[in-house]
C-alpha cells in the first residue's frame, strides 16, 4: 500500500546537541503509527517537524514522491497533517468553537465571522466525540481534560489525513481514554493515517499496528504490532549498550544525610520512606508524573505534601516548607536545589558565567552586604567544571547546553554544600558534557556530599546512582541498587505496579 | 439569571472585561452630575458632551487596538496635533485628508515594524514615535493657526436632516470599532494574539496559524488611523491647526482604555468598555466644569477614579 506521507532521513540539531540523526517515517493510510522512545528520544522534535513547527536540518518530506516543505504550522495544516501537542496550546481568552477555528473561521461576509456555523459545527465536533460542553464557553473555564478533549476536536475537525496525537491521554482517565480510542479507530476505518505518542504500554498494544522506536534521535527500527510484545519493546527502547559514560562507584558511605519517614504526597496517597548517606547518590525513577518531581518539590516548597517528617544532617525540617523562603532555608541547612529547565528555572541567561556562579555565593550575605567578586572561587570553579569559554565575563546564553548545565550545577559546588537535589541533569545535553556532568556529581559524593537525581533517562540513574527509588501513583513500589539492576527491571517495576494498580 | 448577573459584574466567562461596573460609574456620575448642576441633563449640554467626548473616544478606541494585543501606543497625542497642522496649510481638502490619512498609516506601520520586527518595546518604540511626529508638527507650525479646509469645517459642525455631525461621527466609530473587535476575523485575532502573550506564550497563536506579526502590526495602523480621525474632528472644532492640541491624548486614551475594562497584559478587552471609559473622563470634565470644581483637582479625580476602577479588575479572572 503507497504511504500518505514519508519523512526520509531527517536531522535537526539545536545548539550543539543533534536532537535527530537521520531518522525516516512512513505514514500508511488507515492506520495508527505508534512512536515510543524514551524522553529526549527525538519524539516531539520528529513531529514538530512534521507539523511544521520546526524545520529540518537534512533530509526531506515526501508525499506522492514528491517533495514538500512547510515553513509553518498553517502550511502543514493545509497539507493535512493535524498535531495535537502534547502541551496544551489553547488560548484561554477564546471560546471553544473559536479556538476550533481560529486561523480558518467560516466567513459569511468578507471580514465578518459566520458564528452560528462556527458554533453548530463545533458543536457536531463535540458531539462526536461525546462532550458535552457549550462551544461559547471560554476554555479558561475547562477542566484539563476537557481542553485535551478541546484539543483532539480541533484536530479531527481540521479534515486532515494525518493526525499526530503527542501524549493525548496523558490528562485523561480510563473512561475517557477509551472513548479516545474509539474515535481513534473510527478515523483509521476512514483512511486516515494516525500517529500515537505515548507512554502508557497497554494503549499502544491496544490501538496501534505499526511501531516505530526512537533513541537518542536515531531510529531503531519499525515492526508491525503483531510481532511485538511488551518485553520486546521494551528492550527496543532502551536496548543501548552503556558506554563508558559514567565514572566508578565509591564505596565508601557516611553518615546518613537525608531521612524521610511517612512521607505522603497527598491525602489519600501511600507513605514512603527513603535515606542517603554521605557518598551516596540516590536516584529517583518512575513514569512521568508520578510523585517523583512532586517529591522533591515539596523539599523546597514548591509542592506542599500531606505529611511526613524529613531530617537533614540530623536536623529536622519541619513541612510544609515555605513556598517563598523553601530555597533559602535549605540552603542554610546545606542542600542545593538544581531545577529541570535551566533555561527558565535556573540560570539567569543574560549574565556572565562569573555572575550566575557568585548568585549563589552572595545568597547566603545579607542583602546590604558588599557584593565581592569571588574572581578567584570563580577562577577555581571554571577550571574544576572545565566550561568551554572564553573567560568567566562570557555570557551563558551564548553557551552550549552542556556548558550551561555545568555553570548551574558549578554554581552549587562553589558553594559548598553537602546535599544536592538535581532535577535532570542532563537534559539537552551532548554526550560528552553528560560524562563530565556524572564525572562532577561523582566527585562531589566521594568528597563527602550526597546527591538526589531526578531523571527519565533510566540509563543514566542506573549509570550514576548507588540506589534507585521507584516511584509510581506518588509513592515509592521497590527500592533497587543501581548495581545489579537493568533497565528492564526498572521499567517493569514502574510498569507492574501501574498494571497491579488497574487490575485493582 | 443570578449568575449571568454576577458574571456580567464580574467580568467572568467573558473575554470582554470588567466593562459592566464602569458603566455602573458612569450612571452614577451622570445621575450625580444631573442632579447637582441643572445644565447637565439640557440637550445643548448632552450635545456638547458628544461633541467634548468625541475625540478622546475615537482616540481611546484605537488605543484599545493596541493593547489587546498587550502593547501601548504613546504616539498619539502627538499624530493629533499633526493632523491638524497638516489640515491648516491652506490647501484643498480632497489633498490634505488623504495625505494625513496616508501618514497616518505610515507612522502606525513604524510603531508596528519596530514593535515585531526590531523587537523595540512598545512604549519605547512609541514613544520615540511620539517625539519625532511633535518635532515635524513644531517645525511645520510652531504656534497654532492656519484654517481648514471648509469640507472638516462642515463634515464636524455641520447638519444632515437637522442631525448634528458629530451624532454621525459617533455612529460610524461604534460601528468601525464593533466589526474591527468583535465582529471580524481580525478582532478575533487580535484577541488571539493578545490571550497568547497574557498567558505567557507568544507563539501560541502562530500555532494557530494565525501570522502574529502582521496582525500586531495593524493594531498599530489602526490606532494612528483612528488618532489621525480624531485629529480631523479636533481640526473640525477649532477651525486652524494647534501643535498642541493633542498633547496628554495619549494618556487620557489609556485611562479611558484601562477605565473600560481592557487589560494592559493584553487579550481581554470591549468596545462598550473603551466607550464607557472615555464618557467617563469626559463627563467628569464636563461636569465639574459645570459645578466649578477646580481643573487641578479634576486632574486628581481623574487619577483616583483610574486607580479605583483598575483595582477592582482582578487580572487572573478568567485565567489569563
Amino acid at each position: 500500500m503507497s504511504s500518505l506521507i514519508r519523512l526520509s532521513n531527517i536531522s535537526k540539531s539545536f545548539g550543539g546537541a543533534l536532537a535527530l540523526d537521520a531518522v525516516s517515517l512512513e505514514l500508511k493510510p488507515g492506520s495508527v503509527h505508534a512512536l515510543m522512545g524514551e524522553n529526549g528520544a527525538g519524539k516531539s522534535t520528529l513531529m514538530k517537524i512534521l507539523a511544521g513547527v520546526y524545520q529540518p536540518d537534512g533530509g526531506g518530506i515526501f508525499r506522492n514522491g514528491h517533495s514538500i516543505s512547510f515553513v509553518n504550522p498553517k502550511e502543514a495544516l493545509e497539507f493535512g497533517i493535524s498535531t495535537v501537542f502534547q502541551e496544551l496550546t489553547l488560548l484561554p481568552n477564546l471560546t471553544i468553537a473559536e479556538n476550533m477555528f481560529l486561523g480558518r473561521e467560516p466567513r459569511s461576509t468578507l471580514f465578518s465571522i459566520d458564528r452560528r456555523r462556527m458554533n453548530t459545527d463545533a458543536k457536531d465536533a463535540l458531539n462526536e466525540l461525546g462532550l458535552d460542553l457549550d462551544p461559547e464557553t471560554l476554555v479558561s473555564e475547562l477542566s484539563i481534560a476537557e481542553r485535551q478533549f478541546v484539543e483532539i476536536a480541533h484536530g479531527i475537525k481540521a479534515d486532515a489525513s494525518i493526525l499526530v496525537l503527542d501524549e493525548p491521554t496523558a490528562a485523561l482517565n480510563a473512561a475517557d481514554v477509551e472513548i479516545l480510542n474509539t474515535h481513534i479507530r473510527r478515523l483509521r476505518d476512514a483512511g486516515k493515517a494516525i500517529v500515537y505518542i505515548s507512554h502508557r504500554m497497554d494503549e499502544i498494544f491496544r490501538i496501534c499496528d505499526t511501531v516505530t522506536v526512537l533513541k537518542d534521535g536515531k531510529l531503531v527500527g519499525t515492526r508491525p504490532m503483531s510481532v511485538m510484545n511488551p518485553s520486546s519493546l521494551v528492550s527496543m527502547m532502551v536496548g543501548r549498550e552503556l558506554q563508558d559514560l559514567f565514572p566508578v562507584r565509591s564505596k565508601a558511605f557516611g553518615d546518613v544525610l537525608l531521612e524521610v519517614r511517612h512521607f505522603k504526597i497527598g491525602a489519600g496517597t501511600k507513605p514512603f520512606s527513603l535515606n542517603m548517606r554521605s557518598g551516596e547518590i540516590i536516584a529517583l525513577a518512575g513514569l512521568e508524573g508520578q510523585g517523583q518531581q512532586r517529591f522533591l518539590r515539596s523539599l523546597i516548597g514548591q509542592f506542599q505534601p500531606f505529611n511526613g517528617a524529613v531530617t537533614i544532617k540530623g536536623k529536622p525540617l519541619p513541612l510544609p516548607v515555605s513556598s517563598a523562603s523553601g530555597i533559602r532555608q535549605l540552603r542554610s541547612m546545606g542542600v542545593g536545589f538544581v531545577p529541570e529547565d535551566r533555561k527558565e528555572e535556573g540560570l539567569f541567561l543574560g549574565l556572565s558565567i562569573a555572575d550566575n556562579i557568585a548568585i549563589g555565593l552572595h545568597a547566603a550575605c545579607s542583602e546590604i552586604s558588599l557584593a565581592e567578586n569571588h574572581r578567584q572561587r570563580i577562577e577555581k570553579a571554571m577550571a574544576s567544571l572545565n566550561v568551554k569559554a572564553a573567560n568567566a565575563r562570557v555570557i551563558v546564553s551564548s553557551l552550549s547546553g552542556g556548558n550551561q548545565q555545568k555553570v548551574l550545577i558549578g554554581r552549587y559546588l562553589a558553594e559548598k554544600v553537602d546535599i544536592l537535589l538535581v532535577e535532570e541533569p542532563t537534559r539537552g545535553v551532548d554526550i560528552g558534557a553528560k560524562a563530565e556532568i556524572y564525572k562532577l556529581l561523582r566527585n562531589f559524593a566521594t568528597s563527602g556530599g550526597a546527591v538526589v537525581v531526578l531523571s527519565r533517562e533510566t540509563v543514566e540513574l542506573i549509570g550514576l546512582c548507588d540506589r534507585i527509588y521507584v516511584f509510581h501513583a506518588d509513592t515509592i513500589v521497590s527500592e533497587m541498587s543501581a548495581d545489579t539492576v537493568s533497565e528492564q527491571n526498572i521499567l517493569n517495576a514502574a510498569l507492574n505496579a501501574e498494571a497491579a494498580i488497574e487490575r485493582e | 439569571m443570578k449568575q449571568d448577573f454576577t458574571n456580567l459584574l464580574t467580568g467572568r466567562q467573558s473575554r470582554q472585561g470588567l466593562w459592566f461596573a464602569p458603566l455602573l460609574v458612569a450612571i452614577a456620575i451622570a445621575a450625580y452630575l444631573a442632579l447637582s448642576a441643572p445644565h447637565f441633563v439640557g440637550s445643548e449640554n448632552l450635545l456638547n458632551l458628544v461633541a467634548q467626548a468625541m475625540p478622546l473616544t475615537i482616540t481611546a478606541i484605537g488605543q484599545m487596538f493596541v493593547v489587546v494585543v498587550g502593547g501601548l501606543d504613546l504616539s498619539v497625542g502627538s499624530l493629533i496635533s499633526f493632523t491638524t497642522a497638516i489640515l491648516a496649510l491652506d490647501g484643498p481638502g480632497y489633498l490634505l485628508i488623504p495625505a494625513v490619512l496616508a501618514f497616518a498609516v505610515l507612522v502606525g506601520l513604524i510603531n508596528g515594524l519596530a514593535v515585531t520586527r526590531l523587537n523595540v518595546h512598545p512604549i519605547i518604540a512609541t514613544l520615540a514615535m511620539q517625539y519625532i511626529v511633535l518635532g515635524v508638527t513644531r517645525t511645520l507650525r510652531p504656534v497654532a493657526g492656519g484654517t481648514v479646509p471648509p469640507v472638516v469645517l462642515k463634515a464636524v459642525n455641520g447638519f444632515v436632516f437637522g442631525v448634528p455631525m458629530p451624532v454621525f461621527w459617533g455612529l460610524l466609530v461604534l460601528l468601525v470599532g464593533w466589526m474591527l473587535l468583535h465582529g471580524s476575523r481580525f478582532g478575533l485575532h487580535l484577541f488571539a494574539v493578545g490571550g497568547g502573550i497574557a498567558s505567557g506564550n507568544e507563539q501560541a497563536a502562530r500555532n494557530f496559524g494565525i501570522a502574529h506579526k502582521r496582525i500586531t502590526l495593524l493594531a498599530y495602523v489602526a490606532s494612528a488611523c483612528f488618532a489621525a480621525l480624531a485629529g480631523v474632528y479636533l481640526a473640525g472644532r477649532i477651525a486652524s491647526g494647534d501643535p498642541n492640541v493633542g498633547l496628554g491624548f495619549e494618556l487620557d486614551a489609556i485611562t479611558a482604555v484601562a477605565i473600560g475594562g481592557t487589560q494592559l497584559s493584553g487579550g481581554i478587552g470591549s468596545l462598550q468598555g473603551t466607550i464607557i471609559g472615555a464618557l467617563v473622563l469626559a463627563m467628569l470634565s464636563n461636569g465639574m466644569n459645570l459645578t466649578n470644581v477646580s481643573p487641578f483637582l479634576q486632574t486628581a479625580i481623574k487619577g483616583s477614579i483610574l486607580l479605583m476602577v483598575v483595582g477592582l479588575q482582578k487580572r487572573k479572572l478568567i485565567g489569563l
